[in-house]
Parts: C-alpha cells; structure tokens; sequence
C-alpha cells in the first residue's frame, strides 16, 4: 500500500440541524481507500455509515444536513468544495452509489432501459442507441437473462435481485473510479444476497475499480473486502486489514460486534452475548469515550477525556484501554 | 379486449352510484318536493279539478311507478320540457353546455398550469425564500371568498370605478374578439381563487415524490434538476394530479360555474341550474343531476383507463 | 412511524399515545407564533360572536337610522346603507351568523363523520363498509348547491335546510378519513386484546378506537368551519342560504347594486370581516395540523 490512496478523507464532519440543535453525525473522521481495493464500512444503524457514504457523492440533504469541516479528495480534488453542476458530473461518472432498498431505488415509472440509458448518454455523450447498446452489455456482465429483452421491462417486472442487479449494472456502466454500497443486500433473501456479493466482488477485480462497502454485516465484510473501518456514535472506533480486525479486534466496540455474530461454537451458548445499554443520543454525547457506558473495560480515564484514533501494531483503534494480544477466539 | 372488458364492467360498477344520485334527488325534488297542484289551477277550483290535476302530475301514482319515470326518462334521454320557459330540456342542455365549457375552460386550465409550475417552484426551494412567499400568498388566496373576488374583479376591471376595460356582463359572443372581452375578467376570477389550492395540492403531492428513494437514485446518478422534477418526479406525481383535474370535469361541464354565470349573466347550463332552483323546474333539475351522476361514472372510468397509460403498476383488472 | 401501543395491562392502553401526542402538539403549537396569533384573532371574533348572542352590542342592526349612504362617522363607522342601516352593526351581528353556521355544521358533521367512518372502518369488506362507502359516493356526486336547493325544497321554508345540506355533505370527509385510520388501528394489539376477552364490538369502536383519531377529527372540525362559513356566504348571496338574520353573504348581495354605483361601504365591511375570519382560522387549522401530526411530533 505504498500508493497515493484513490480517496482520502480527512477530518469530515457532517452536521445536522435539528429544533433541539445541531447534531454532528459524523464526527471527524479520516480515512483512504486505494483503487482496486475493497473497504468495508461497519457499524450499527445511526452511526453516521451511510451519511459518510452520501458525502462522497455530495447527497447530504440539505437543508438540514451539510458538510461543516474536513475533506474529501478524490485523485487530488476536493469534492467537499465542488460546486453542485461539477459534483453532478462525478455522480454517476467517477463515483457510482447503489442502495439498499431494490424495490423503491429504482423509478417504477420509467423502464430499465430508459433509467440505465439516460445515465450513460448523460456521461458518455453516446446517441441512444448506442447507449442502449452499452446498456444490453452491462446487463449480460451483470448476470441478466436475455438482456435485451428484459431492457425493456419496468422495475415491477422484477424480483429484488433482479432490480440489484439492474442497479449494479447502471452504477457501473460509466466505469467509476469508485463504487459505494450501501446495505447492497440488507432487503434481499440469503442465496440472492450471496450471488450479488460474488457480483459485486468479481465486477471490482474486472473493472479494477475501489470499492466502499458499508454494512451491519461483518460476514459480508470478512468475505469480501481487504479492510475495515468500525465505525461508532459518528467515529470511527477501530479501523485494520480484515485478518488481524477479525482475529484480535482490539477496540472492545469491535470485540462485541464480533461476539454478537451468531456461528458454531465449541460450546453451546445458551443465549448470543450482546453489548448492553444503548447507543449514547448524539444531543448529549457524554465528555469521555462515547462507548464507555458500554463498555466493559471502561475505567476513570474514559470518562473525562475521548482517546484518538492511534496505530497501535495492525489495527489503528480509539481507545485508553484495547483488548491486549490474548489470544482471541478463530474466527469461523 | 382488456380494455373493452374493463370498460363494461367499470360502468356497471356505476349503475348503482347513478341509482343513488337519482333516487335521493327524486326523493328529495320530487316526491317530497313542493305541491304544484295549486300552481296549475285557477282560483276556487273544485275538488273534482284538483283530483284531475293530481292525476294528471301523476301525484296519485305509487312512488315506484313515479321513480321509474324518472328512470325511463333517464335511460331515453328525454325529460320533456322546461316548466318555467317551455323548451325542451334537451334543446336547453344543447344550447348552456357549450356555453359553460367556454366560459370556464380557461381559467380551469390556466388554473392547473401555473398550479403546477408554483407547486414545483416551492417544492424545489423547499423551506426557502421563494417557497415562504409562494406559500403565504395561497394561503392569503385560499382566504378570500369567491364571491368577493368575482365582485372586486369586476369593480377593479369592468367598471368606471377601475380600468373599465371588459364589459361589466353578459355574453354576446360572435367573434374571437368578444370571446376574450367577455371571458377575460370570469377567467381572472377563476384563475385567483383556483391558484392558492392548486399550488397547496400540487407542492405537496410534489414534496411526496421528492422523498422517494428513486429520486435519491437519480440525484446519485447525476441527473440536472430540471429532468429530475420535469420528468421524473412529476411523472411520478401525475396520478394525483389526474385525478383531481379528471374530478373536476363534470363540474365544469355539468354545473359550470354556477356562481360566475350568475353574476356576470351568463347563458351556461350553471345560470340555467339557478334558474330551475329558483323557479323549481324540476324536469331540468333532474336532468342536470342524473347526467352529473352519469359523467362522474364516465370520468371514472377514463381516469382508471388514464392511471394505466402513466402508471405501469396498474393493470386494468 | 405511528407508535405502537404498549402491548401491555389495559386494553384502553393507547393513553400513553395519545397524551404524549396530544402534549406533544401543545407544546409544539405554543412555539408556532403564526397559530397562537391566528387562534387570537378567532378568539376575537368568537368574542364578538358571543357579544352579540347575549345582546351586548349590534342589537339595532335592522333598524333604521340615517339616512341613504351616509359616509363613515361617529355614529354610523362604516356609515349607513341603501335604506339607512348601520353598516357596521350589521356585519358584528353577521358574525354571530357565521360563528352559528360554522360551530354547528363542524360539529355535526365531524361527529356524523367519526360515527359513520368508524363503523365503515372497523367493519370494512363487509355490507355496512358497502353501504356506508355508496352512501358517501352518492352524496359526493350530487351538485352541492343542487343539494341545497333540493333539501330546501324537501323541508320547506326552515331556516335550517342549509345546515342540514351542509351537514349531509360535509360528513364525507371526515367520514372517508376516520374510516382510513379505523382499519389501521383495527389491526392493532389493544384492539384485538379487546375482542380476545369478550369487549363487545361497538365499545371497542366507539370507547377504544374512535379517541385515538381525535387528532384527525379535531383537524377536520376546523377544515369544515371554514368551508361552512364561506359556503353560507356564497349560499346566502345566491339566496338560498340564511332565510332571516343578518348574515355577510347578504350583506354582499344588498352591495351588488351599491358597487356599481360607487359606493362600497357595505360591500368592504362585509369581505373584510369574512376575509379576516377565513385566514385566521386557515392559519391556525395549518398549525393545529402541523402540531398534531404525528410525523414531526415523533422527531422531536
């Protein structure tokens, strides 16, 4: 990883206005992503993952929401200061986003080809027909049946992996530098879910593309991507390559997240262990670590002063007291 | 096929509306409405005179026989003839109809267009400046009694007291030019009481659209705003908006605008409407209710078969 | 979005809802300056209303006392109309007129609406839904002043065939409302505890499910005040409308002539009054709806 990294993040800070105040929901955060890697983004809804991947594109909603420190620096240029017509051109064209939500992300009034081939004569200037070209094409790459045919169809004609699939194949009929996805698949049943991780898997090492992955699902991140940023209550709490995050997490948010995964164990648990209490109100973040209240580590020092993120070995983690190098459990 | 099914079984579905509509006017009109025995007999008549009057308004029938008059006269299009001026109602209907749909065509679309284009500007700058004053000045129109628009319009318009531009009322329409003079200061009227609802109703059903997750989509696709809203947001919005301008329709045709056509005197099929109330002509009163219920069934009907060729979601089924 | 209600104890559960909503909107209204000053301006008017009940002012609002048109004085404020009636005596009592047609056509018409909406709602699918749902749509397709004239027609010469026309029309949207939130709360909990122990089904409707859309027809009472109020004008101008009394709709009948004749006294004091009513109780029917919607009351 000696490379200048694809995307660097520097110190963002999302702030959102509420009638009781302003709310930062992402809370100075700092990370790279390299071409042709994979990055998970983990953490439990409200954490400020799918706000951080919003950011990228510019897709804050605003008002209430806006940008209010830090950068995002795309091959060098900095999108946090791009004006809205340029951000338009690198949504969809360097940077691609696909959702959770299959079923509503799609327009139900319009038809594929139309939704896939307005987005390509938009960033490639082609006429339309040789946009629905492209589009046949993209849609074989990603796995549809007679492409052709089902172009034309409306997103209802479609199953849920389907209309992801359709969803893939519009994300990257541009060719972005980057690809963000967010849940990909949260709403579709297991085996879909499998095949459309495979996809998006293979589609990257083709397109040679990076890849931001953001999920509450650890497995979906041990499968498929290189490196992990646990993120907490708008920080990022831990951040290292899969093997060592998974084999000896060292912040104890991570290390509960892990243990909460339900697997086959040695012994049977009676009940899956879970991190108590609740996630800290962004209104009234305590002075120390926001995770102290849960955490069972947590001593004096967590609670007057919130630790920096700091190498430490091969993870980088945000906290007075890691879990040491005990061995942890092997990860299934 | 699917469609021509549809069709017949839609409009059957409305055979029981149009009995409804025509059974409680009837009710309320005819069988409980006022006695015209003594309307058509001279002074000190004789009961042997009353009675043949009765028999011969047919008020010693049964109710269902009367009601299936009313009926027959509904299904042969024939309601017989005004009872204050004589002409046949059909003749009468022929002659207002044309009138009304003139009068208030304009201001009905002209009404919807800019009802649209404020409701996608406050929409799109949505808890701003533009949206604010929008906003409030519908709010202000939505207050102000049509009466009183129509009234200040023409003080402010017609009259010696303002510009005194258009004819003060009337319709003596036999060119394009006369057409405009008259139709101008109704249209006006129309067009400022209709503006501060429609822009309420379209902003909203537009605000709705603006959440969805594919216009999310859209915007993370790179599509301008002017495509975003012009063509996929309001594609989205079009079945309200259907719906509602579907609904207006037989009010424009059937009743047009009864208040307008009063105050300004014109001859449409609402002044005509006022006229039967105020006289109590009920062969054109039952008339203009049952073809209300009749073109509100057809209205249905095109406004399902018009979902269809906007939404694909919909099947005719 | 609609916070489920505590699957707990009590089968008349929803309080802990309703409370916090109704609380909730409390709180939220007073921050609305625009809704507590338009609820000050219709408090206002409802004083004068109430002035006029009790006989503490506009009693002489038939009488004639001046002469034809005499311009704004001390006397005469608006100064006087064609056959020498004081203008503004007139439309204060025209206050009360429409104070009596909004309250009571509102109030009817809301609680025929939750009656018949409820019952539709609670048994929908089945015949009385059917009815209930035809009745609606039949009603809705009959011209409205067509309907006024053919219940004035049917009652004879009361005063009360506009209320009741209006009443009968009017129901139909609270009505199609309250039925849309029955079937949602139909399927809920505390309703189905109740049939589970045997609550027969007309107190389930009527104690336990018609309170908790309160919000909605509180909403819809002031919706139909307002289209009441600018119904009777329009009603009483075309002469089918307030029969006797004073009302601002006949106030602007008697102006039509006056107008073109330059003089619009009557006719500024009668839109003005109406104007000022209608926008104030818009305004505020906005804010009640925006306090009590449960969306942004389940953000804050």
């Amino acid at each position: 990883m000696t490379a200048t990294p694809l995307l660097k993040v520097t110190d963002l800070a999302i702030e959102f206005s509420t009638p009781q105040g302003r709310v930062r929901a992402v809370d100075g955060i700092s990370f790279d992503v390299y071409e042709n890697e994979t990055l998970g983004i983990v953490g439990e809804s409200g954490c400020g993952k799918t706000v951080t991947g919003l950011s990228l594109l510019g897709l804050i909603p605003s008002p209430p929401g806006r940008i209010a420190a830090g950068s995002i620096e795309l091959a060098g240029r900095n999108l946090a200061k791009l004006d809205e017509a340029a951000m338009r051109e690198v949504r969809g064209g360097e940077i691609s986003m696909i959702f959770q939500e299959p079923m509503t992300a799609l327009n139900p009034v319009f038809t594929v080809a139309s939704q896939m081939t307005d987005v390509i004569i938009r960033h490639k200037g082609l006429t339309r027909a040789q946009a629905r070209r492209e589009a046949i094409d993209m849609l074989g790459k990603v796995g549809i049946p007679a492409p052709a045919r089902r172009l034309d169809d409306y997103p209802h004609q479609m199953s849920g992996g389907m209309r992801q699939r359709v969803m893939i194949a519009m994300a990257l009929a541009c060719g972005p530098k980057l690809l963000v996805a967010d849940e990909p698949t949260t709403a579709l049943d297991v085996t879909t879910q499998a095949q459309v991780i495979e996809l998006i898997g293979q589609l990257q090492r083709e397109f040679r593309m990076a890849v931001i992955l953001i999920t509450h699902d650890l497995g979906v991140v041990a499968e498929t991507c290189q490196r992990a940023l646990v993120m907490y209550c708008g920080r990022i709490a831990e951040q290292a390559q899969i093997e060592p995050l998974f084999r000896s997490p060292r912040h104890p948010y991570t290390h509960g997240l892990l243990d909460s995964i339900p697997r086959i164990r040695d012994q049977r648990l009676t009940q899956l262990p879970t991190i108590a209490g609740r996630v800290p109100d962004l209104l009234n973040l305590p002075p120390g670590c926001r995770f102290a209240d849960r955490c069972t580590r947590a001593q004096e020092d967590c609670r007057t002063a919130e630790p920096e993120l700091t190498q430490a070995g091969q993870s980088a983690f945000a906290c007075y007291h890691p879990i040491g190098h005990q061995p942890a459990e092997p990860v299934a | 096929m699917e469609l021509l099914q549809f069709s017949v079984r839609k409009l059957i579905a409305g055979v029981p509306l149009v009995i409804g509509v025509t059974l409680i006017s009837f009710l309320l009109m005819v069988y409980f409405g006022p006695d015209k025995t003594f309307d058509l007999l001279g002074k000190n008549p004789t009961a042997e005179q009353i009675a043949e009057v009765r028999e011969q308004l047919g008020y010693n029938k049964p109710f269902l026989v009367r009601y299936g008059e009313y009926v027959r006269e509904l299904v042969t299009f024939n309601f017989g003839a005004s009872e204050s001026t004589g002409e046949p109602v059909t003749s009468l209907l022929a002659r207002t109809i044309p009138v009304s749909v003139a009068l208030a065509l304009p201001g009905f679309i002209l009404g919807n267009l800019l009802g649209v284009a404020l409701g996608l500007l406050a929409a799109y700058y949505r808890g701003g400046l533009a949206d604010k004053f929008i906003m409030g000045s519908a709010a202000i129109g939505m207050s102000i009694s049509f009466l009183i628009v129509i009234i200040a319009f023409q003080i402010i318009f017609s009259s010696s007291f303002g510009l005194n531009l258009f004819p003060v009322r009337g319709w003596d329409v036999n060119s394009i030019g006369d057409y405009v003079s008259y139709v101008t200061v109704p249209t006006l009227a129309t067009v400022f009481v209709a503006l501060g609802y429609n822009t309420r109703f379209y902003r909203s059903v537009i605000v709705e659209e603006m959440s969805r997750d594919h216009v999310r989509t859209a915007r993370a696709f790179g599509v301008p705003p002017a495509p975003l809203f012009y063509k996929l947001i309001l594609k989205n919005a079009l079945i309200p908006i259907i719906t509602r301008i579907m609904f207006s329709i037989p009010v424009i045709i059937i009743s047009g605008s009864l208040l307008l056509e009063q105050y300004f005197g014109i001859p449409g099929v609402g002044k005509a409407t006022y006229d039967a109330i105020v006289t109590g002509d009920q062969p054109v009163l039952k008339a203009v209710v049952a073809l209300t219920a009749i073109l509100l069934v057809i209205v249905q009907l095109l406004t399902d078969i018009l979902y269809r060729a906007v939404d694909p979601r919909v099947s005719l089924k | 979005m609609n916070a489920q209600p505590p699957a707990s104890d009590t089968i008349a559960a929803p309080p802990e809802r309703r409370e916090s909503l109704w609380t909730k909107a409390a709180y939220k209204f007073r921050r609305d300056r625009v809704g507590v000053w338009s609820l000050a301006v219709v408090l206002v008017y409802m004083a004068i209303a109430l002035g006029v009940v009790f006989g503490w002012w506009a009693t002489s609002w038939a009488e004639l006392e001046g002469g034809k048109w005499e311009p704004p004085s001390a006397e005469h404020w608006f100064g006087t109309n064609i056959i020498g009636q004081d203008i503004f005596d007139r439309a204060i009592y025209s206050t009360r007129t429409s104070f009596e047609v909004g309250l009571v056509v509102a109030i009817l018409a809301t609680a025929l609406g939750a009656v018949l909406g409820a019952l539709a709602g609670f048994f929908s699918g089945s015949w009385t839904d059917e009815i209930i749902l035809w009745f609606m749509g039949v009603l809705d397709s009959i011209p409205f002043i067509l309907f006024v004239a053919a219940i004035a027609y049917s009652l004879g010469d009361t005063p009360y065939a506009m209320h009741v026309a209006m009443i009968s029309t009017f129901w139909i949207t609270a009505g199609r409302l309250v039925r849309g939130e029955v079937i949602k709360l139909r399927g809920q909990e505390y309703v189905e505890a109740a049939h589970a122990i045997g609550v027969p089904e007309l107190t389930i409707i009527f104690r336990h499910v018609l309170p908790n859309t309160s919000h909605i027809l509180l909403v819809q009472a002031t919706i139909t005040f307002v289209a009441a109020i600018k119904s009777e004008v329009i009603l009483s101008f075309l002469g089918i409308g307030v029969k006797d009394g004073m009302s601002w709709g006949l106030m602007i009948a008697e102006s039509t002539q006056e107008v073109l004749a330059g003089f619009f006294n009557n006719f500024l004091a009668a839109s003005v009054l109406l104007f000022g009513l209608v926008m104030a109780f818009n305004l505020f029917s906005d804010a009640l709806q925006d306090a009590l919607d449960p969306r942004t009351v389940a953000e804050s």
